[in-house]
């Protein structure tokens, strides 16, 4: 288990390194002189230099890739003299357009995305694995063809429709809900659950739905099994064949694909974020690219590379506790 | 004393798009008590329909006429509810795959355990207890330690004497074996076919044994019902069945059969 788990880490220190240096190619070789974009309009030759130099532009790219590297672990110094600025591990630089300190902002913003993840994951898991057993107990029935022709549209319907949709009927219209605004939980929990509650809506719809047919699809797939007849012809009580029989074996999967899904959106959802006007990870993004904050842009992609591994190391860890037929082999 | 089994009549009838469709067509037998009485035929036969038609296990829309009584008791349009209490105690059933037929989510013992739960002694002590004994009782070695392991844990042959400790953990009065064998290399074939024999003997249950290899039947029946496209063509004692076969069918199943002093034809 202890090597397993050594390795597993090694594995995801190997990714996330070989993430950096894709993203830092990326950016040092095709994006234009972030000296110039940080100068601005008020620009002299001399300024553009001086920048270069306090940023380290002007050394070669494995010098500025180590100096990088060597800013998450140990920290790292930007200029010299009495321009010097130091910037403490984990250091992930300073943003190009408001010079604040990117791993200040990732700090900052991270609790938002977390809040909308966790939120809208409440939601389908809640409503996507009901509606979808439902669907398979029932099947062929009335119930299970709307719930699944439901469920067909809900995940085809983009997230910036629905969220607009929501905005114009909810907030405007029907005037139920308060224009989104960003409140912290302690300062009002009301409003603050108010804000939040269409990014769930929205952000939960789609997954929901897509939660709701893979459930059903399982669920099926199982009643179908040998075991299943087995535990009837035990003569089991409906709900103990259902709940122990049916049930693990069906959900099994889907905890996997969960929690890929909420990793993933742990590193910011973009869409969401940007149109509620979200200061959460994913607006960070959706702003640094915009205007190309390489600093900003790297922490993004590193950051999103972080959950996405680690939901991946977490997945299979759980696995081996709901599976009894995977067990950790050291190689 | 009266037949443990009376199947009379049984027909089972599926509802299809072109009409329903009769998949077990008349049948009649019965079981004694402390009898094996054995059902061949090949697949489609209708030998599996018969046997959940018995269990009351047959798929949803499948509809039944006839008669099936067990120890007296008429199975047959009994409510759901009744037919759940006397399934796994006073009847109970052995498929065919014992790994997709075992929950591979938990253990042997647990699943031998829920089933002894639901119709004897609720209380999780006894139950464990009477798990590892029924282990014991199959030959399974060391089955203190086996009685906490999963499915996958084990081999073809001792799943399948997992589900025959299980089948029998409640000492039902009749035991369906549908094909307990057929999945199983043929050493172990015999090896689970004598335990079979054995048990039945020792706990005085009576079996309905289905198979598709009169071979097997031979060593194990004492009556045989032969079984084709749902129609019974056979129906007597094993010796009868084997020494005069009345039907063209049963002599091609009979002729089937590899002997030992068959030539290799080229």
């Amino acid at each position: 288990m202890a090597r397993y788990l050594a390795g597993r880490l090694a594995g995801v220190v190997l990714i996330l390194f070989l993430v950096c240096l894709f993203t830092f190619v990326i950016f040092f070789t095709l994006s234009p002189d972030p000296a110039v974009m940080i100068c601005g309009k008020t620009c002299t030759p001399d300024r553009i230099d001086q920048i270069r130099d306090v940023l380290g532009l002007n050394q070669p790219f494995l010098t500025q890739f180590t100096g990088f590297l060597g800013g998450i672990f140990a920290g790292r110094d930007y200029g010299h003299g009495a321009n010097l600025v130091h910037c403490a591990a984990p250091c992930l630089g300073y943003s190009f357009q408001t010079n604040q300190s990117v791993m200040d902002m990732v700090v900052e913003r991270l609790p938002v995305s977390a809040t909308v993840a966790i939120g809208a994951a409440v939601l389908w898991l809640l409503f996507g694995i009901l509606a979808g057993l439902l669907s398979a107990v029932k099947e062929g029935t009335w119930w299970d063809r709307t719930a699944m022709g439901l469920a067909l549209g809900g995940s085809s319907i983009p997230n910036y429709v629905l969220a607009l949709a929501l905005q114009y009927v909810l907030v405007v219209r029907l005037q139920v809900l308060p224009f989104p605004q960003a409140v912290a939980f302690g300062d009002d929990p009301v409003v603050w659950f108010q804000s939040y509650l269409m990014p769930w809506i929205v952000l939960a719809t789609g997954y929901a739905c897509l939660y709701a047919r893979l459930t059903r699809a399982n669920v099926i797939d199982t009643l179908a099994e040998n075991f299943m007849r087995t535990a009837r012809s035990k003569g089991l009580s409906p709900a103990l064949t259902m709940r122990r029989h049916a049930l693990r074996p069906a959900l099994t999967p889907i905890a996997t694909i969960f929690g890929m899904d909420f990793a993933a959106l742990l590193g910011g959802a973009l869409i969401t974020e940007t149109v509620f006007g979200l200061n959460g990870v994913g607006k960070m993004a959706a702003d640094s690219i915009a205007k190309n904050d390489q600093p900003v842009i790297m922490a993004v992609t590193l950051l999103a590379a972080f959950f996405v591994v680690i939901g991946n190391v977490v997945v299979d860890l759980v696995y081996t506790r709901l599976d009894p037929r995977v067990r950790i082999t050291a190689r | 004393m009266s037949d443990l089994l009376v199947v009379e009549d049984l027909t089972v009838t599926f509802p299809t798009t072109r009409g329903p469709v009769e998949v077990v067509k008349g049948v009649s037998f019965t079981v004694g008590r402390d009898e094996t009485v054995g059902i061949v035929g090949e697949s489609g036969s209708g030998k599996s329909m018969t046997s959940l038609a018995i269990m009351g296990l047959l798929p949803k829309g499948a509809r039944t006429r006839g008669s099936v009584r067990l120890d007296g008791t008429e199975l047959l349009g009994r409510p759901e509810r009744e037919l759940r209490r006397l399934r796994g105690d006073q009847l109970s059933m052995i498929f065919q795959d014992p790994l997709s037929s075992l929950n591979p989510y938990y253990t042997v013992g647990l699943q031998i355990e829920e089933m002894y739960r639901a119709h004897r002694d609720k209380s999780r002590r006894n139950a464990r207890q009477v798990a590892v004994e029924a282990l014991a009782q199959v030959g399974l070695p060391e089955p203190e330690r086996r009685v906490d392991h999963y499915p996958h844990q084990f081999s073809g042959g001792q799943r399948q004497r997992v589900m025959i400790a299980m089948a029998l953990v409640c000492g039902p009065k009749l035991l369906i074996a549908d094909e307990p064998t057929t999945a199983l290399d043929v050493t172990v074939q015999a090896q689970i076919l004598r335990l079979l024999a054995d048990l039945r003997r020792e706990s005085g249950t009576g079996m309905v044994f289905i198979t598709h290899d009169l071979a097997v039947i031979s060593s194990i029946a004492t009556r045989v019902l032969v079984l084709r496209r749902g129609e019974q063509v056979e129906y007597g004692t094993a010796e009868q069945v084997f020494a005069e076969p009345r039907h063209d069918y049963t002599r091609m199943l009979l002729d089937s059969i590899p002997r030992i002093d068959d030539e290799v034809s080229a």
